[in-house]
């Protein structure tokens, strides 16, 4: 009983919409399990004992407690067990260390294995292979016998034998490269993931030792948990976006991954995010300025929104300043049509349209260089507040300063944030968004990290972007740890939701945190202003803020 | 026995429902008093607002902790609040609900109102963000701060009126538990 309480055993959760796979419109179990939807269409339905809430429908579906990948989670004292086929009909074992089954804390080891029928009990009456009752967030529910042997179907068809790039000696992952990136940030971010996965891979391997369910072999050998070499992949795409998805199909054929590890975008990191998506390959924190914003995706983690956090930071700046300063009557703001300011303009304008601030956009056509840039800033001279979304080249050109606006705003991250070469006239009046913490506030996140470049004789020629990739490697690798010898692409996206919070070392960032339907680790950021005419001392013009 | 193991395990003193062999393994009730912190919080409707001002309005307190992305028991507290609250009848203008979120970055006032509409939140039920530190304050002066949102516990607090006690609530109470304790606490008043 009071296993059951405290180990709760669920197969049933409550809500949060999840995107449902495409294969749950061929397998009527995975629509149960993802959806809690029944073979009928009706919604899957359930009872809690002592009167407690019912659950319907996706509110219902066994995804959120026991997750995509079917191995549970621990939730302060409340263990979620996996449901993997595996996990539910081992045979019983009196330790853990005779548990032939990879380690996953929440498992169950001294426990009869279930049967179809005792399963299709336990799920239809709330008891245990062995008469106890499961506990009290597990509902019980009526399903008739082909739903039922759907979703026990489903739940065998869980355990993944073979994991794509995975091999007993080595991890396979890919990182990927747009071919509007950066040339520079290119550079210096492949230049930090090829040290990483050296040092990585400079650790004396023997042959994996057998890891047992206890994970005791795991804990006493080496604190370098998962034994295996690590192999970096580097998928350059070419051309126009419109080739890049059958590009990365065919790298991923040739060089299968267990997933993508940082990365480098230009304006356009759509077709990646879609083919990671679709493919189910968990694609961890690329440096992107627009990363795609979709509620209910699941494979891509971003560190944040990027420009579009922007123009969030901008839109609450704008509509609702800090004290008694009058909301702007009027925006005008400038951009290239072919970079990213052009997105982040868009969101400008959706974020500002809800609080009733007219926008005017002066895009600069692709091309149309220094004249372009010029044309566009005096058609916006007489501007309330000016907007800039323009990269470190256009920055540097800018001429006289218009007397006109109230406030000019330049987006840090398509500036070079305090790198940012505004002639000094323009530095006095302008203040940047930094959707980052403050550089004297982000200490030995970033000492240490820039301190591990040195060593290596690794030339920091962009600092974000390669302390960011140094940041995704290392969560990896401490995700990886979590995962001990369970190498499962769902399972690694669930970890990382997971422990990412705990994390000290955020580099650029004062806080991370992910969970299900949070995709964005970093939810804020500041408005800046330079505190001289030259040097990159930066004073802060606002708190903390989240869009 | 089952109840003196399970107080164990959850830092807590007996329940006080021991008597109910139902719940005694699944909530375990004590009586604690909190000092309310001097924090302001953000209202689901965007009203910045005291805390202690929410708190002592006259009305009975239940107060909670979730955040909107959990999908796993904050559901379940959700819906019980939510069923609680109908099963309130007349009483529903004396009792203030209050849910805290854990995760105010991400638990903007607008995602409030859709996770409060989702659960049929009623006119006497608000939910509350801020700023992470309020957060945590607010967590820390309960006994609900457990480091980390993932970290988080079933927790539901209780009070009659301004200055009595508080009922606290650990585990997962169901909506006929929560209406019991909300009388006794009357009762006592």
């Amino acid at each position: 009983m009071l296993r059951a309480t405290v180990v709760g055993l669920l197969w049933f959760g409550l809500a949060v919409a999840v995107r449902a796979a495409a294969a749950t419109a061929s397998d009527p179990g995975a629509a149960i399990y993802l959806q809690g939807v029944l073979t009928t269409g009706e919604p899957l339905a359930g009872v809690r004992e002592a009167g407690g809430p019912r659950v319907k429908g996706m509110d219902a579906a066994c995804v959120n407690c026991h997750h995509r990948s079917g191995l549970g989670t621990t939730e302060g004292r409340v263990t979620i067990p996996p449901i993997t086929g595996q996990y539910l009909f081992h045979p019983r074992s009196a330790t853990r260390d005779d548990l032939a089954l990879p380690y996953v804390q929440s498992a169950h080891g001294n426990r009869n294995p279930y049967t179809d029928a005792t399963l299709a009990r336990s799920i239809r009456q709330g008891i245990d292979s062995e008469g106890r009752p499961l506990g009290f967030l597990m509902p019980r529910f009526a399903l008739g016998d082909a739903d039922m042997a759907a979703l026990i179907g489903y739940l065998k068809k869980l355990d993944s034998p073979q994991v794509p790039g995975v091999t007993a000696t080595v991890l396979h992952f890919a990182t990927i490269v747009t071919p509007d990136a950066d040339p520079m940030k290119r550079s210096g971010m492949l230049d930090v993931l090829q040290h990483y996965f050296a040092d990585k891979n400079a650790f004396p391997f023997g042959p994996s030792p057998p890891m047992r369910s206890s994970g005791k072999t795991l804990y006493s050998k080496s604190m370098y948990m998962a034994n295996r070499r690590w192999q970096l992949h580097v998928w350059e795409l070419t051309g126009p976006a419109a080739g890049w998805r059958a590009q990365l199909e065919r790298h991923l054929a040739q060089e299968p991954v267990m997933a993508v590890v940082s990365g480098l975008g230009g304006s356009n990191w759509a077709p990646v995010h879609e083919f990671c998506e679709q493919e189910r390959l968990p694609c961890l924190f690329p440096s992107v300025e627009v990363p795609v914003v979709a509620r209910r995706e699941f494979y891509s983690l971003y560190f944040s929104q990027g420009v579009l956090l922007e123009a969030g930071l901008l839109a609450g700046r704008i509509a609702a300043p800090a004290g008694s300063s009058p909301v702007a009557q009027s925006v005008d703001q400038v951009y290239r049509a072919d970079d990213s300011g052009e997105p982040a303009a868009r969101a400008l304008v959706a974020a500002l349209k809800v609080r009733g601030v007219a926008v005017h956009d002066h895009p600069i056509a692709a091309g149309a260089g220094e004249t372009g840039l010029a044309e566009a800033l005096h058609a916006a001279a007489a501007a309330d507040v000016l907007v800039l979304w323009l990269r470190p080249s256009d920055l540097a050109m800018l001429g006289e300063v218009p007397v006109a606006p109230r406030a000019v705003f330049v987006s840090g991250l398509m500036g070079g944030l305090e790198g940012a070469p505004l002639p000094p006239a323009w530095r006095a009046r302008t203040q940047l968004t930094y959707p980052f913490d403050l550089p004297d506030r982000r200490g030995v996140r970033v000492t240490y990290p820039l301190e591990w470049f040195s060593i290596r004789h690794i030339p920091v020629v962009a600092e974000q972007v390669q302390i960011d990739t140094y940041l995704a490697c290392g969560l990896l690798a401490e995700t990886l740890s979590h995962m001990a010898d369970v190498f499962a692409r769902d399972y690694l996206v669930e970890r990382m939701e997971e422990m990412l919070e705990h994390r000290l070392m955020t580099g650029y960032y004062p806080r991370l945190t992910l969970a299900e339907g949070q995709r964005f680790a970093s939810k804020g950021g500041y408005v800046v202003r330079f505190a001289s005419a030259a040097g990159n001392l930066l004073l802060a013009d606002s708190d903390w803020m989240v869009p | 026995m089952l109840t003196l193991i399970c107080a164990v395990l959850l830092g807590a003193a007996p329940p006080v429902l021991a008597g109910d062999p139902a719940t005694a393994d699944r909530v375990v009730t004590t009586t604690a008093d909190y000092t309310v912190p001097n924090i302001r919080l953000v209202r689901d409707d965007g009203t910045t607002v005291s805390l202690a001002e929410e708190m002592n309005d006259g009305r009975a307190v239940v107060l909670n902790f979730i955040f909107t992305t959990c999908s796993s028991f904050c559901p379940l507290s959700s819906q019980t609040f939510a069923q609680f609250q109908r099963k309130l009848g007349a009483d529903r203008g004396r009792v203030h609900l209050m849910s805290i979120s854990i995760d105010p970055e991400q638990d903007t006032p607008a995602r409030l109102r859709e996770y409060a509409h989702k659960y049929h939140a009623g006119p006497g039920w608000q939910h509350y963000t801020g700023t992470l530190e309020a957060s945590r304050a607010a967590q820390r002066a309960f006994g609900a701060y457990q480091g980390d949102k993932m970290s988080h516990a079933p927790l539901t607090l209780v009070r009659s009126a301004d200055g009595k006690s508080w009922r606290r609530i650990e585990g997962f109470v169901t909506p006929d538990e929560l209406l019991s304790e909300y009388h006794q606490a009357l009762a006592s008043k």
